[in-house]
């Protein structure tokens, strides 16, 4: 797993390169205000803080698995700067928010952009300095996976407040911040589940430990899945059993009409009914296809539930929305992959 | 981690315990007998004269009994975080500790189940809670969340006891051989003719697996349904959807202090250095550290909000938690499970076993503060200010309330001296260093 | 008959056991007795998990099915809104389906055990067999001659 150092210096171009194409493309004609960027900015940040926030969790209580992927959920360090720049040219689309109206002292444009920005870098220097201890196994990366896990927590419940919450300003829910957290690790679990079942095709030998990896992470997966549920219930119980106008709305707008309805009960499927009752029996546990296929799952409710909460600043411009996941999706996956040569 | 040593050995060090008390046993018996039935006599005095003796009224009508309960329900979690968690991720430290843990569980959850009968104030009736066809020809009401707590509290109960007991039937065929007279009986009895076959040992893997895969959910469920008694209504400060999380967390945070409350001293008096040691302390303190930074997550959190959003009973609420009648209270309870333990981030104050002992009395007391708070302030102000009032607790209040203490410790004590305070064969497990744990 | 093999610690035992099934004695004629798990056994005699998980599985699916059965039924047999919730409500009712699978699932676990390690031993609750203290004691079945 030694990474070869003259490709580095081409990634840096390559994130550049993308960031002015999205630019061109949301400035450009039929940019549809913003939510293209807006969605690929709530998909990936999660995905990317979340592999590194798993490897993170996993140096701090000694997991043993996670020693074959830790080259691989940590390459995507980068692309926290990458976030950064996109994040700002949300600046040019803030009108996306309700609160533009009516702006107050905590949602208001100039503060908004400040905050999430020096966040979103102070979480890039964060996981920076915990990648580089980590990989060279310094004593101090304990310490430092601490400082990583405080700066995603603060970021994803910024993410959660801030970038999705207040599209229903004045609408709010307290579990937002520490649903989007678990989230996110439950995604970053997701994409290590998928590394890892590629990886357990390639390589045969130490096939018992292997195994063994395998089951723990096909076991997380599954709690995590209750864990899901148990968070998704308590948000939307108290919301139902308490039955406020000003709250409910929320959930009325979501599960009334078609396709929300529809899309609404594909995310619990998605996140909690496929993994859990697929990873019920003991077997399937050890399979690396089911393992692939439960966490491709997941990650596709993850997109479809970041849709649900941008209800309001929705349509999606669909081709402007592909190319850039697209762009994102092949950076991921050049850096991910190139850990792996 | 340990060295090996001898299973014989052990066993002899961890029965010490159940050896004929001293002076100081039966004093300490004593006391906590004569507080429990000084706060039954209170009950007593509150049976026959009514509910008025107690100081809840309009418009605070949830008291300190509702307090106790939620305290003692939570102390009740860390057991089972201990036992089943622990063991579901395979840490090795949870052997110091399940045992008294887990009886710490099942005590605290009959003090805690014991206060919403007092609560009642017509105590003679709280079979009304249980659902069976009756003569009055109605059913309970199962939306609500009261009755949600009548099903969870039981199950949780009879799970840990069930959790509680498995966990001892090797045990108990160890003490059976050291027994003598009516004991020896007793502990055969209790060990069910315990062979460790081969096949015992498989189905009771088995089942021990299955027992924690099940109690965990269970955990959470429990303390996440006592938070919906107070989310399900609409009272600013209540109604919250982080309330469940936030509960279960501040439940371990209670129950993991009153572990270090309780085995701080058993660990000396019964000098059992060599098998808890202040590894597993610093183990311990860290799960402290981490609920700690949970709850202190929601401190933060809940109030926030409230002045993102633009619901003024929700601001007035949380001004008033922080600078109203109570705000004494509100700031002890900060200091104590937010500001102190953060202490804990440094190593040699986690390793330190008399400092993590005075860290757990404090955040004994912050927890039980916080459940005060949080009930007593949100009821004292609602949405109209003519239904305002303050409440403070009658004699008789605390004096159940010590009463629940001493019921509490009382059954720790005979614990003490009847059960093995450590889990022998897991210890012996451990030991031989081969133990399948990673 | 059975030939007993006694065995004073945990590496004896387990290498006695690997030698005992490499030389070709069938894993369903070695009996053990052992005082603490020891997880190399199961490896050993390659079994297959118990059947405690079907007990498990039978209590918490009924579980599941009483708790809506009861919640439903009570609702039902005397119709009352309460709360302007509608009468069959599903989150409410789900709680309570949920305690009871945890509920029963964990019972008839503990059903299953002692129906399948045939627990209580009453007959020799007060004299057992053999009391093996700290020992290891393997069991062979031997060939009826």
């Amino acid at each position: 797993m030694t990474r070869t150092p003259s490709k580095i210096p081409l990634f840096y171009p390559m994130m550049l390169v993308t960031a002015g194409i999205i630019a061109f493309l949301e400035t450009g004609p039929g940019h549809g205000g913003g939510s293209s960027l807006l969605m690929t900015l709530v998909f990936w940040i999660t995905v990317v803080e979340g592999c590194i926030a798993v490897a993170a969790i996993c140096d701090l209580v000694h997991a043993k698995w996670i020693v074959t992927l830790k080259e691989e959920l940590l390459s995507p360090v980068p692309l926290l700067l990458f976030l950064t720049v996109l994040f700002l040219l949300l600046g040019f689309k803030i009108d996306l928010y309700p609160w533009m109206q009516d702006e107050g002292r905590w949602l208001n444009k100039p503060f908004f952009l400040i905050r999430n920005a020096v966040v979103l870098l102070v979480t890039y220097g964060a996981a920076l300095r915990y990648a580089a201890l980590s990989r060279e196994e310094d004593d101090r990366k304990v310490s430092a996976a601490v400082l990583y896990l405080f700066a995603f927590v603060l970021s994803q419940s910024l993410v959660a407040f801030d970038w999705v919450m207040s599209l229903d300003y004045p609408w709010y829910s307290t579990l937002f911040g520490a649903y989007f957290f678990v989230e996110a690790i439950f995604s970053g679990l997701a994409v290590a589940g998928i590394l890892f079942a590629l990886r357990y095709r390639r390589e045969v030998e130490k096939a018992g430990e292997k195994k063994e990896y395998l089951r723990d992470l096909a076991t997380l997966l599954f709690g995590f899945s209750i864990l899901w549920g148990g968070l998704f219930f308590t948000q939307y119980l108290v919301i139902w059993y308490g039955n406020l106008p000003e709250e409910v709305v929320y959930l009325v707008e979501r599960i009334t009409d078609s396709p929300w309805r529809e899309l609404s009960f594909l995310v619990i499927l998605c996140f909690f009914a496929a993994p859990f009752f697929l990873f019920l029996p003991r077997r399937t546990k050890t399979l690396p296809g089911m393992v692939t296929l439960v966490s491709l799952i997941i990650l596709g409710g993850l997109f479809v539930e970041r849709l649900l909460f941008l209800k309001p600043a929705l349509p999606l411009p669909t081709m402007i929305f592909l190319l850039e996941s697209l762009g994102f999706f092949l950076l991921f996956s050049l850096q991910v992959g190139r850990s792996r040569a | 981690m340990n060295p090996s040593i001898p299973p014989e050995q052990i066993e002899q060090d961890v029965l010490a315990a159940m050896k004929k008390p001293g002076l100081l046993y039966w004093l300490a018996l004593l006391f906590c007998g004569t507080v429990f039935i000084a706060g039954m006599v209170c009950w007593g005095y509150q049976l026959k004269t009514g509910l008025g003796v107690a100081g809840i009224s309009h418009p605070v009508a949830w008291g300190i009994y509702i307090t106790n309960f939620v305290f003692w329900v939570g102390i009740a979690h860390s057991g089972t975080l201990i036992s089943a968690v622990l063991f579901l991720l395979r840490a090795r430290f949870r052997t110091s500790f399940n045992r008294a843990a887990e009886a710490m569980t099942v005590f605290a959850l009959m003090v805690a189940g014991l206060f919403p009968l007092i609560h009642l104030g017509r105590t003679w009736v709280f079979y009304y809670l249980i659902p069976y066809p009756n003569q009055r020809q109605i059913w309970v009401n199962f939306r609500s969340p009261l009755i949600w707590d009548v099903f969870a509290i039981s199950t949780y109960l009879t799970v840990s006891l069930v959790f509680f007991y498995v966990g001892m039937i090797p045990d108990f065929a160890v003490v059976r051989r050291y027994a003598k007279g009516i004991r020896k009986k007793i502990y055969q009895v209790l060990s069910l003719g315990w062979e460790g076959r081969l096949g015992e040992w498989r189905n009771y893997n088995q089942l021990y697996l299955f027992l924690a895969a099940f109690a965990t959910p269970l955990v959470a469920s429990v303390h996440s349904i006592v938070s919906w008694d107070f989310a399900m209504s609409i009272l600013p400060g209540w109604h919250t959807t982080i309330f469940a999380p936030y509960f279960v967390a501040g439940a371990i945070l209670s129950g993991t202090a009153m572990v270090i409350t309780l085995v701080v001293p058993l660990r000396k008096t019964l000098s059992l250095q060599r098998y808890i040691t202040d590894d597993h302390f610093e183990a311990i303190a860290k799960i402290l550290l981490f609920t700690s930074l949970i709850v202190s997550y929601a401190y933060i959190v809940e109030p926030a909000l409230a002045a993102y959003g633009k619901n003024p009973f929700e601001i007035e609420e949380f001004r008033y938690r922080a600078f109203g009648d109570y705000g004494t209270l509100f700031w002890i309870m900060i200091f104590c499970n937010s500001i102190l333990p953060l202490a804990l981030f440094v190593k040699r104050l986690r390793r330190n076993i008399h400092f993590l002992f005075v860290l757990s009395l404090f955040v004994n007391i912050g927890m039980w503060l916080e459940r005060f708070v949080i009930i007593v302030t949100s009821l004292a102000r609602d949405y109209n200010p003519y239904a305002w009032g303050t409440y403070h607790p009658s004699i008789i209040e605390i004096g159940i309330t010590l009463g629940g203490f001493g019921l509490f410790f009382s059954a720790y004590l005979v614990f003490l001296k009847t059960l093995p305070v450590l889990s022998i064969t897991e210890i012996k497990e451990r030991s031989d260093g081969t133990g399948n744990h990673s | 008959m059975a030939r007993e093999i006694i065995l004073e610690n945990r590496e004896a035992f387990v290498r006695k056991l690997r030698e005992l099934v490499d030389g070709g004695v069938p894993a369903e004629k070695i009996h053990a007795q052992f005082p603490y798990p020891v997880h190399e056994v199961e490896e050993i005699l390659g079994r297959r998990p118990g059947p405690v998980r079907y007990f498990t599985l039978i209590g918490a699916v009924t579980g599941f099915v009483a708790g809506f059965g009861l919640t439903i039924y009570t609702v039902l047999s005397w119709p009352m809104i309460t709360g302007g919730k509608p009468l069959v409500s599903i989150p409410p009712f789900l709680l309570i389906a949920y305690i009871l699978t945890i509920l029963f699932g964990s019972l008839a676990s503990f059903a299953g055990f002692f129906f399948l390690s045939i627990l209580p031993k009453i007959g020799r609750l007060f004299t057992p067999l053999t009391e093996q203290a700290n020992r290891f004691i393997i069991t062979v079945e031997e060939e009826k001659r």
